[in-house]
């Protein structure tokens, strides 16, 4: 067994000598932010060094004015929350386990959350990075402007490439004035009522910021029992926007025949963000949570056929439906973590011949890797594995990490 | 050869190759740059395909271009080659009205777009001033911006999949939905040199059913740039903040009578769309911050009417700069909001200096300058003093921690202002990806990355 060196590097310039010494040595890279997405992907192969960002935790810059912040890479997600709070501010990214997960492996993921059909995608905030390479190459693109066509955008090319490309140290993100009122509504879904339910959020006037129909997930999210389906949505806006939201929502829900909701205001932030740690919360290591990325008018059909294939294999399955944005969430889980082990890698089949691109988002089980945990390679994996070899020729940063082999 | 090839491949009417022809596609909104050997004019992506594969065998540079509308060189040959125009590619393929979205040509025209779908209640937000000609594919070319790019994002938030033709003449798809690396993301904004971009499906909003917008002048153009940073530093974030100074103003009235007030110094071109729930507190939150900054006039745009002929005069303002000299150079740099004053100062001392009239008419809420310098291209002592000026401009906006383009591409023309924003370090981190895209540097070559070789003339500042 590999003794795997644990360093923290401090400074941007640390992490260059260190990296372009492994990359010189043959010595294999691991990069560590918060580790709450560790069960998204596979595990990086042959170790040596487990870099972790944890050292490099300062908010560098930050202009409420320009509604402009400057952090840097392993800064946790809460701590930028609630220095942008303080002033009024906040930045889109819904990232499961804020407290723990990291700005720079929050864009390393690039981690969809449930608001990105109203605010955009993360890698929209993102203004300016300053990235390490696995050579120790230190290579800034864009700055702290929120308009910049001067070049390639390296750093969308950076959100969501795993750490394979390179080390985020720093990112400068364009921030959002914090809406005035956010309300939560809770509906219980019987049978019969949720595709129609789920139609009618997604076509109101004022868009909800999340819609979330959820089966199952009453440990992770709010400790309900029963086995029938609720629907939670997020408004936000001024107080006359949330009002009259409110009546709407209500409208839609009943014309859809859903019997009764509930409503509140204290709390709802916290209980969305309940939802979405849900996703990534395994059930020790005797669950897989899958992700697929629909559009809202067919989510409602695809949960349901997931449902059916944890049927055919006896397993449990509980799902998210995000309605908004159309992506399902699927936790499969059985009794032990061997009773899943005697199924899961039949139903990641099936699974994948249903649903092509579904991912693996969080999982413990021994077996994970053999599973196909990010889905059919698009027809670019090529391309894509030319530029892990361009800019990381040796394969030193974060190996097998992502998709392809990358 | 070339140009037996070419009509042999895609037929005699969508090659040309006479000299008159072909003057029309060396040089862009501002740049010259020098005759393509041949221009094509495909009609599909197979004709796409079957271009680059005979300019590539024939090691003839490819330059796409879209309606030439760029203001730097972008989509101008600088070393002959083939220029692929999207003129026939002007399709619009697919409409999903449910998921709002549509898939179009690259040669589709921007503001085609919105008007097909509008009878569906939808529109495609990115709306450059030019969107009248300018193509799909010229703005995923650039990322282009426009006014309202303040709140709904630039052409990158926009684009959901690609067609891409890449430069040995295979056809690749993208989506941001894949996983992997983000190609899509990528591809925008990189100016044609990784990919020939053919066709899109593109994010449509639904039209907003409420608008309004308002008119602020100011007696003073700080006090008017103080109140964008102000409003901005508010949190308030409107769906375009621009302004224009009295020198844009007064050309803007003598040619179309917009209804903007010519005794100001500047105004304020202010538009919110959303709820009504929501419009009478965003008027009022704005109304006292432009008060405060002691603005003379605060006036709302009482009919749809009044608010089509403000924002006629706003994007048809550098085309009314004709009244006042016979040339303008525009300049695009962007800066942080809260030095806009700075900036607008910086400019101001630099025209100055070299007796330059210059006329400001931007995207304050962005930070998004655009000087206009006035001058007559037949005196070279003039020429000479717009090149010194804008790159005055150029360096001032760097020094106030912003960048050498905005919304409009760094092209042939500011290419070498790229070593004034970025390390060699981190050109060759973008050079890198050009490598993997483009390794014999045939996809408009000469653009974006700085080089020391060359045959056009500079026009622009770099």
């Amino acid at each position: 067994m590999n003794v795997v060196e644990r360093v923290e590097p401090a400074t941007a310039q640390e992490l260059s000598e260190l990296l372009a010494a492994c990359d010189r040595d043959g010595r294999k890279v691991a990069i560590a932010g918060g580790n709450t997405l560790a069960g998204m992907g596979l595990p990086p192969q042959g170790i040596d060094v487990t870099v972790a960002t944890r050292a490099l935790s300062n908010i560098v810059e930050y202009v409420p004015a320009d509604l402009t912040i400057a952090a840097q890479g392993g800064t946790p997600i809460q701590a930028i929350s609630v220095a942008l709070g303080q002033r009024g501010q906040f930045v889109p990214f819904d990232t499961p386990l804020p407290a723990h997960a990291t700005l720079g492996g929050t864009l390393a993921a690039g981690w969809l959350g449930p608001r990105r059909h109203l605010y955009g995608r993360p890698r929209d905030y993102v203004l300016g990075t300053t990235v390490v390479l696995a050579d120790g190459t230190i290579a800034r693109a864009g700055g702290m402007v929120v308009k910049n066509v001067a070049g390639y955008d390296m750093s969308r090319l950076y959100v969501g490439s795993f750490g394979t490309l390179g080390v985020i140290v720093q990112a400068n993100l364009k921030t959002l004035a914090l809406p005035a009122r956010t309300r939560l509504f809770l509906a219980k879904l019987p049978d019969g009522t949720r595709a129609r339910a789920c139609e009618h959020v997604a076509a109101l006037e004022i868009r909800p910021s999340a819609a979330f129909w959820i089966d199952g997930f009453h440990n992770s999210i709010d400790g309900e029992d029963g086995p029938e389906g609720r629907m939670l949505v997020l408004l936000e806006g001024s107080a006359a926007v949330v009002e009259r939201a409110t009546r709407e929502l209500r409208s839609a829900l009943g014309r859809a025949g859903v019997p009764e909701t509930r409503v509140a205001d204290a709390g709802a932030r916290e209980s969305c963000q309940r939802v979405i740690d849900a996703y990534v919360a395994p059930l020790g290591e005797r669950s897989v949570t899958y992700r697929v990325q629909s559009f809202p008018d067919a989510s409602e059909a695809r949960a349901s056929a997931l449902h059916e294939l944890g049927g055919k294999f006896s397993l449990r399955c509980e799902t998210i439906v995000d309605v908004m944005n159309g992506d399902v969430v699927a936790r499969y889980s059985d009794l032990d973590t061997r009773a899943l082990g005697a199924k899961i890698e039949m139903l990641d089949d099936a699974l994948h011949d249903a649903e092509p691109h579904a991912q693996v988002i969080a999982s413990n089980h021994p077996h994970r890797a053999e599973l196909r945990v990010w889905g059919e390679p698009p027809s670019t994996i090529d391309r894509m594995r030319d530029l892990k070899k361009r800019f990381d020729p040796n394969g030193t940063l974060n190996p097998g990490r992502f998709i392809g082999g990358i | 050869m070339l140009n037996e090839r070419l009509v042999a491949a895609l037929g005699p009417d969508a090659v040309k190759t006479s000299p008159e022809d072909l003057a029309v596609y060396s040089f862009d909104a501002y740049s010259d740059g020098c005759l393509p050997k041949a221009v094509v004019l495909p009609a599909s992506v197979r004709d796409v395909s079957a271009t680059v594969k005979i300019a590539r065998e024939l090691g003839e540079p490819i330059v796409p271009r879209g309606a030439g509308t760029g203001l730097c060189g972008g989509a101008v040959p600088i070393e002959g080659g083939v220029v692929i125009s999207f003129a026939r590619m002007n399709r619009i393929l697919e409409l999903d009205t449910r998921n709002r979205r549509a898939r179009v040509q690259s040669g589709v025209i921007n503001l085609d777009l919105s008007k097909h779908v509008a009878s569906s209640g939808l529109f495609y937000a990115p709306d450059p001033s030019s969107q009248k000609i300018a193509t799909i594919g010229g703005n995923i070319a650039t990322n282009a911006g426009g006014p309202h790019c303040l709140s709904y994002g630039t052409t990158v938030n926009h684009v959901l999949a690609l067609e891409v033709v890449d430069e040995r003449g295979e056809v690749f798809t993208t989506s941001v939905d894949d996983p992997g690396y983000d190609l899509t993301a990528t591809l925008v904004g990189s100016e044609g040199t990784l990919g020939i971009v053919t066709a899109a499906w593109v994010r449509l909003l639904r039209v907003p059913e409420s608008v309004r917008v308002w008119v602020a002048a100011f007696g003073e153009i700080e006090a008017a740039s103080e109140a964008v940073s102000a409003i901005v530093g508010a949190g308030i974030v409107p769906t375009a903040l621009e302004m224009m100074d009295s020198v844009i103003v007064k050309a803007v009235e003598a040619a179309f009578g917009a209804g903007y007030p010519t005794d100001a110094a500047a105004v304020l071109l202010i538009e919110n769309a959303g709820f009504e729930d929501d419009m009478d507190a965003c008027e009022a939150a704005i109304a006292a911050i432009v008060k405060q900054h002691g603005a003379l006039s605060w006036r709302s745009a009482r009919s749809a009417a009044e608010r089509d002929a403000l924002w006629a005069g706003r994007k048809g303002a550098a085309g009314a700069t004709g009244r006042i000299a016979p040339n303008y150079y525009t300049q695009d740099v962007c800066v942080p909001r809260s030095k806009l004053p700075d900036a607008l100062r910086a400019v101001e001392a630099a025209a100055g200096e070299h007796r330059l009239t210059v006329g400001n008419v931007f995207h304050a809420g962005d930070g998004n300058l655009h000087p206009l310098l006035m001058y007559d291209k037949r005196d070279l002592k003039q020429v000479a003093a717009v090149i010194e000026t804008g790159n005055t401009i150029l360096q001032s906006a760097i020094d106030l921690g912003g960048t050498i383009s905005g919304e409009h591409g760094i092209g042939f023309e500011k290419r070498d202002a790229m070593t004034k924003v970025y390390s060699t370090a981190d050109l060759a981190t973008m050079a890198r990806v050009r490598d993997v895209f483009d390794p014999r540097r045939a996809l408009n070559p000469d653009k974006i990355f700085p080089s020391g070789a060359r045959c056009a003339e500079v026009t622009q500042p770099a």
